[in-house]
């Protein structure tokens, strides 16, 4: 797809910013609440954005599983000191972080607020420990027609991975490549989790955990947070705001809720939800410079790079073993080094996604830096594929 | 969610206003789906209405129990101490002749020979007391 023509305006298209991103200190961190973490990732994104926390008058949340306030955005805002005018708590599993973003962008365009601080902090690793995270992230599924038959989290997505190899021939091999992929672009990275090089054959001989997924095919768990600051336009412009991030386009779709009442196990919301931003942007995906895909398993990123219109359905796969997901490749994702190799803590890991894109457009990533990053997409997604949210982000230069 | 509380017991179906009759049918063998009356969309997940059309008017009847696999993965790793003795086992994601999926597990068979579009037929099992859980086994 090539770039569409800009209508006059189009939603939130442009009206917000992100002036400030932070993120905590991730991987194993002992000692360390997920109340903490997310108050050590806000108060960084504030210093970012070099504003104090009274200029902040709206508190956007997910929830944790360590901490487990009902209302996790009154309870940070109590930790940090802050009494918004504007908060919520937003629970759309894993793709609550871009979510967050989208409903931020709208609530400052209509008046609700005009600086908004996200945030999510999670400590799943030493708050939990790994048996007790894996368990919490079960029990959200249905008690009655899925707990019962002993599926793990890991399930709804390995069943839709396995029926993607049974309809378009998408092999072990290159599930194994997302994670070898994402394990060099996490040896780049400051504080990633795991940075030893891997390759196909380690992947293949880490064991299974649930087929067609072996170990090193699923994502980290993780301590950590992360926190943005997102104010109007306008005012980005009056505080003298360096190199702004504008927020172009978001979308979001949600097709079902338990897995054996998904439409298709191989074509998701993704669909819906990138068409939905790209519209608002005004862009298409052969626009994107860069971009930050949910990779909680190997295989969901070869699916998500198909609905998100990266390359056509069914050859995901191929499409990463040509190379392009990386630098040089027609779209590098997640530079950072994603949730399989730089950290996963719940629902904060999708911020993590943001924080490498926006660092991206900033040009700040030194060697991770893609040349010239403009335009960059960040897509969030959760429960097997029942929720998906798109977010598009751009430079002053794209408005 | 309690993450310690209860972890070495397998979580059991409780059955609400809208379930309570699929799972007496199970305990009568039946896989009881919903048929609408006014617009002939079936579906097992027991709701009030029809997903299709709103209708409530809704009518139970027992599917055939036979199906194929859709999609299926093999746990090696279980969701807590209560399945760890069962692994490997796999899940199953079963279309039934009817045309509506459902999850369940498969029994009598080893976890290599499960297959993609593998005839299946219902087993009642009577995991407690009060409850039978629908699974599957090769149809013969
Ligand atoms: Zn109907």
């Amino acid at each position: 797809m090539t770039t569409q023509t800009k209508p006059a305006a189009r939603g939130i298209r442009g009206k917000t910013a992100i002036i400030g991103a932070g993120i905590s200190e991730v991987g194993r961190v002992p000692g360390r609440s997920a109340m903490a973490l997310a108050a050590q990732a806000a108060l960084r994104a504030m210093a970012d954005a070099g504003i104090s926390r009274d200029e902040i008058d709206g508190v956007l949340s997910s929830v944790a599983f360590a901490a487990p306030f009902h209302r996790f955005s009154v309870a940070i805002s109590e930790y940090l000191g802050i009494q918004p005018k504007f908060s919520n708590t937003l629970q759309v599993s894993g793709a609550t972080a871009a979510t967050m973003f989208n409903i931020a962008a709208a609530a400052i365009a209509g008046g609700l607020a005009e600086t908004v601080l996200i945030v999510g902090g999670d400590s799943l690793l030493s708050g939990l420990t790994p048996d007790l995270a894996l368990r919490s992230m079960t029990e959200s599924r249905d008690q009655q027609y899925e707990m019962p038959f002993g599926i793990p989290v890991s399930n709804t997505f390995a069943m839709t991975a396995h029926r993607h190899m049974k309809e378009f021939g998408t092999t072990a091999e290159q599930f194994a490549q997302v994670a070898v992929i994402h394990r060099e672009h996490a040896r780049r990275t400051p504080n990633a989790q795991m940075t030893q090089p891997i390759t196909v054959e380690d992947v293949l001989n880490s064991g299974w955990v649930a087929t067609p997924y072996h170990k090193l095919d699923c994502s980290l768990i993780s301590d950590g947070g992360g926190a943005f600051i997102v104010t109007s336009a306008e005012r980005a412009k009056s505080l003298g705001i360096e190199r702004p991030v504008y927020i172009l386009g978001g979308g979001e779709f949600y097709t079902h809720e338990h897995i054996f009442l998904m439409p298709s196990l191989t074509t998701t919301g993704a669909v819906q939800s990138s068409a939905a931003a790209y519209a608002m942007a005004g862009y298409g995906p052969g626009d994107m410079d860069v971009a930050g895909v949910y990779d909680c398993f190997t295989g969901t990123v070869i699916m998500m790079l198909e609905d998100l219109g990266f390359c056509p359905k069914g050859e995901g796969g191929r499409f990463v073993e040509d190379g392009q997901i990386t630098y040089g490749g027609a779209i590098p994702c997640n530079t950072h080094g994603g949730l399989l190799s730089f950290a996963h803590s719940g629902m904060p890991g999708s911020l993590f996604h943001f924080y490498e894109v926006v660092n991206q457009l900033r040009g700040l990533c030194g060697p991770r830096q893609v040349p010239d990053a403009a335009l960059g997409l960040v897509h969030s997604l959760g429960a097997g594929f029942a929720t998906n949210a798109t977010t598009i982000l751009g430079t002053e230069a794209t408005l | 969610m309690n993450p310690v509380k209860d972890a070495h017991i397998k979580p059991l179906p409780t059955p609400d206003g809208d379930s309570e009759a699929y799972w007496q049918g199970l305990k009568r063998g039946q896989i009881l789906l919903q048929h609408c009356l006014d617009c002939g969309h079936l579906q097992v997940y027991q709701e009030s209405i029809c997903r299709t059309c709103t209708s409530e008017r809704l009518e139970h009847r027992a599917a055939s129990g036979r199906g194929k696999i859709h999609s299926f993965s093999v746990v090696y790793r279980a969701p807590g101490p209560a399945f760890k003795n069962d692994t490997p086992y796999a899940v199953i994601l079963v279309e039934l002749e009817e045309g509506v999926r459902m999850i369940s597990s498969m029994v009598e068979c080893p976890v290599e020979d499960v297959a993609f579009d593998m005839p299946v037929e219902l087993v009642c099992d009577p995991v407690a007391e009060d409850v039978v859980l629908p699974r599957f086994r090769p149809r013969r």
